[in-house]
């Protein structure tokens, strides 16, 4: 009586918490990510970005007006100010005017300084210094203080990399450099991959099997062995470094797992269509391309979604066989790789362009997705 | 027609990215020595339609500077001066160099990597000129020309590459502000820094800020520290022999600076976090610590490049100074510098490469850029007001006063060791391990080598 069709099990509910923790598991980081990108580079070093989600009292510290700012009231030197011109406002609890004694002050409190001049902060972040005598120095008063301040956020970090003039113009150019790279790059190892995949199999020829093993086989070679010496063979035969080196090597690397992915799928189509295509008449070629290639559809699809991935995203067949020492070519990854700076410290910039690198690949995923699975899956099940 | 299509797209993208490059500083005013330019622009040969390719490390900011410089070049030559960086730069040039397509000029960041090329055959020696000219006008200028020079493919030694943008190693950065709050001194002997050290662990403050995460790298600031500690305890030959393993890793000498730099970061109430929290964190955000509130800690050992690092509203030279580390009153070893530095060569030799290697040594190639970042030039010929600040120029002074200069001694020794064993021992060594078992297990990877 249990397993009567349209009954629940209860393990459905186990299935859906699992993949609802994997979920979740899996997008943390993204989440993390996410919210970093909004938030400045001092705000990421000094809290992490779970905290800025929520309001957090925190130990700040800034610079009073600089002495030149200065007005004489009744005779008194005044400098006043808010310590909130610069970041968003919250509650003062307690604030001080040394580093040792972060807390001594309530808000409101008015403190004899060492030079005899006097210094109140209020709750509503104003302060005012005055003194008999003017004001020396070239550099404002520091004041310290604890407040609970709400989140925070900026745009600052999407601004910089899509409409700074310093960005901008290289981030176009590397964004239409990488799309000629990934689009001829997707669709060469296709074409040659369907015809290929047909051949093994569907058409009988001795060492058939051979040829499918060697295929299998390179699926498990490391790229980085082939860099040097294909590149030394690209300058010898005159392509050198560019599109068409980057075109040919992402091909190459990438026909393995093409050949054999869609071989699979081809496989297990029906016998009878294919023999009965030929009985009346039908070349190889005819049938691939009147009766393969349409049913190949979903395995050519997720095939492209792969390849379009992995090329977007590469940087290391990139920088050998594309970037070369005139800076006329270049790719997003680059770019993005150039913008975190000398030493490599920029997380905010990392953030964001993880973001803006990440949409045209997504855009790509959830236009073909629904064919991703079912060709991943065709030839496994049946 | 769709590949046709995506192809114009690309050079239109191209040609947009091409735009004229514009002289950062007119010609003539600033603190800039535009005579020694002019001259050279004068007799500069024409090169209209070459292009000079240089490579390097430089990302942003500091490729836009550089590119800053070569206008300038183009501007002399009508020749087209293209700059391209890359994080990756000690992988690229060995897999380009290998392949044939290698830039015209390369700056490496370290002289080890350009003495491995030198040996391949694959870099052009600069000459006899251009090594008198090192010599003559670089402060420490013999230091330099040995830094320069690395066998060819036939195992003669030649000169190869001159130094450009220098950093400064063992500076001690603090808050003045800070200071002055509890009232401390600025120490003249490494005897008052380690008395200032357990003064402040005795206030209930913490004395330093140490970060030796760095990624895959993690570990070179800890070389920093002992390199500091040998100059400081033994004389520069004893320290050039231990570089060239004349003198073994284990010897006691080392062990001695090692366990110099373990006084300071081995004791959990000397660093921020304690000492198991050194390893852990990024060398990029360790600075940070001397300007919370309340500060974390109160000193910070770094090269010059350290001001990249600091939160963005802290003005270099009024909330933040340095102090040159101090050596030894005992020991009178005077005050030895050392540094690190990115050395251009010629990889691919043309008459438009040549002429830029000339330009790069006129005092404002160096100028344009020291103007803008913290750049460093051993350069004696340069003008000290081009610095951007204050701090950057009292660095430059210490650069130019120096008798004795040495270079990062882990750059010097060969990858395997400097930028690796060395880096992991030293992580090893401040988790705990015994100074003598890292020492034994270093000299041992580099006897692997031999």
């Amino acid at each position: 009586m249990d397993n009567i069709a349209g009954h629940k099990s209860g393990l459905t509910w186990a299935v859906h918490l699992s993949v609802a923790f994997l979920v979740i598991l899996w997008l943390f980081p993204t989440m993390g990510l996410f919210v970093s990108s909004f938030r400045t580079a001092d705000q990421i070093s000094s809290s992490g970005w779970w905290k800025a989600l929520f309001p957090t009292e925190q130990n700040i510290v800034i610079r009073g007006a600089s002495p030149s700012e200065q007005v004489q009231v009744d005779g008194m030197y005044v400098i006043e100010g808010s310590v909130f011109d610069s970041r968003a406002s919250g509650d003062i609890a307690h604030w001080g005017t040394s580093s040792r004694e972060i807390d001594a002050y309530k808000p409101g409190e008015v403190v004899e300084m060492r030079d005899g001049s006097t210094i109140t902060l209020n709750e509503d972040g104003t302060y005012r210094m005055e003194n008999a005598a003017e004001f020396e120095g070239s550099r404002g008063q520091r004041i310290f203080f604890t407040a609970t301040t709400p989140p925070e956020f900026t745009l600052d970090n999407y601004e910089f990399m899509l409409f700074d003039e310093r960005n901008s113009e290289g981030m176009s150019k590397a964004f239409f450099s990488t799309l000629t790279v990934t689009i001829p790059a997707t669709v060469i190892p296709i074409l040659i991959a369907a015809f290929a995949a047909y051949a093994l199999a569907w058409m009988e020829f001795p060492g058939r099997a051979i040829l499918i093993a060697c295929v299998v086989g390179l699926l498990v070679v490391p790229l980085q062995l082939a860099l040097i010496p294909l590149l030394k063979f690209h300058n010898n035969i005159g392509i050198g470094k560019g599109y068409l080196g980057v075109w040919l090597a992402h091909t190459g690397f990438g026909l393995p797992l093409a050949i054999y992915l869609l071989r699979n799928y081809m496989v297990g189509l029906p016998r009878d269509i294919i023999e009965n295509a030929k009985v009346d008449g039908a070349t190889d070629f005819q049938i691939f391309v009147k009766i393969i290639l349409p049913l190949s559809f979903p395995a050519l699809a997720s095939f492209a979604i792969f390849q379009f991935l992995w090329t977007w995203n590469d940087l290391l067949v990139a920088m050998v066989f594309l970037i070369d020492s005139s800076g006329q070519t270049t790719v997003m990854t680059k770019q993005i790789v150039e913008m975190l700076g000398t030493r490599g410290g920029d997380w905010e910039i990392l953030a964001t362009a993880a973001f803006i690198s990440m949409a045209v690949p997504i855009a790509v995923f959830f236009a073909m997705q629904r064919y991703l699975v079912r060709g991943l899956l065709a030839g496994s099940v049946k | 027609m769709k590949f046709h299509l995506l192809a114009s797209v690309a050079g239109l993208a191209l040609v947009a990215g091409a735009a004229n490059a514009e002289l950062k500083f007119p010609v003539g005013e600033g603190p800039f020595s535009w005579d020694s330019y002019t001259a050279w622009a004068e007799s500069a040969p024409d090169l209209s339609g070459q292009t000079v390719t240089v490579s390097g490390p430089w990302l942003n900011p500091e490729d836009g500077f550089f590119r800053d410089v070569l206008a300038y070049f183009e501007e002399a030559t009508g020749a087209k001066a293209v700059y391209t960086g890359s994080d990756g730069f000690e992988q690229q040039i060995v897999i380009d160099a290998e392949a044939g397509s290698a830039p015209n000029i390369a700056v490496f960041p370290q002289p080890g990597l350009a003495a491995v090329l030198a040996a391949k055959g694959q870099m052009t020696p600069l000459g006899d000129d251009m090594r008198q000219w090192v010599a003559d006008n670089y402060a420490a200028g013999q230091s330099w020309v040995d830094l320069g020079t690395y066998p060819d493919q036939n195992g003669d030694p030649q000169f190869y590459g001159f130094f450009y943008n220098v950093n400064l190693k063992s500076l001690v950065w603090y808050s003045p502000d800070n200071f002055d709050d509890a009232g401390y001194e600025l120490p003249g002997t490494m005897e008052e820094l380690k008395a200032l050290t357990e003064q402040i662990a005795a206030d209930g403050e913490v004395p330093w800020c140490i970060g030796l995460g760095s990624g895959a790298a993690t570990g070179w600031p800890a070389t920093d520290w002992v390199e500091d500690m040998m100059l400081r305890t033994q004389p520069p030959e004893v320290y050039d022999q231990w570089v060239s393993n004349e003198m073994p890793f284990n010897d006691e000498r080392v062990i001695e600076a090692i366990e110099e730099y373990g006084w300071f970061a081995r004791n959990d109430a000397f660093v921020s976090g304690g000492s198991g929290a050194v390893s852990s964190t990024d060398f990029r955000d360790s600075p940070k610590g001397l300007f919370t509130s309340p500060p974390q800690c109160y000193l910070h050992r770094q090269a010059s490049f350290a001001t990249a690092f600091f939160p963005e509203d802290v003005v270099p030279g009024e909330d933040a100074d340095f102090f040159y580390l101090p050596g030894f009153a005992e020991k009178d070893l005077g005050n030895p510098v050392l540094g690190g530095g990115t050395v251009l060569a010629i990889t691919d030799p043309t008459p438009g490469a040549e002429a830029l290697m000339e330009f790069l040594t006129l005092p404002i190639a160096s100028e344009v850029f020291m103007n803008q970042s913290g750049f460093l030039a051993p350069h004696k010929g340069v003008n000290l007001d081009a610095y951007r600040d204050e701090i950057l120029r009292k660095q430059g002074e210490i650069l130019l006063d120096a008798t004795t200069f040495r270079f990062d001694g882990s750059d010097l020794m060969p990858a395997a060791v400097g930028a690796g064993t060395f880096w992991t021992g030293m992580v090893d060594y401040t988790g705990g391990k015994d100074a003598k078992a890292v020492a034994d297990d270093i000299q041992r990877s580099w006897d692997a080598l031999k």
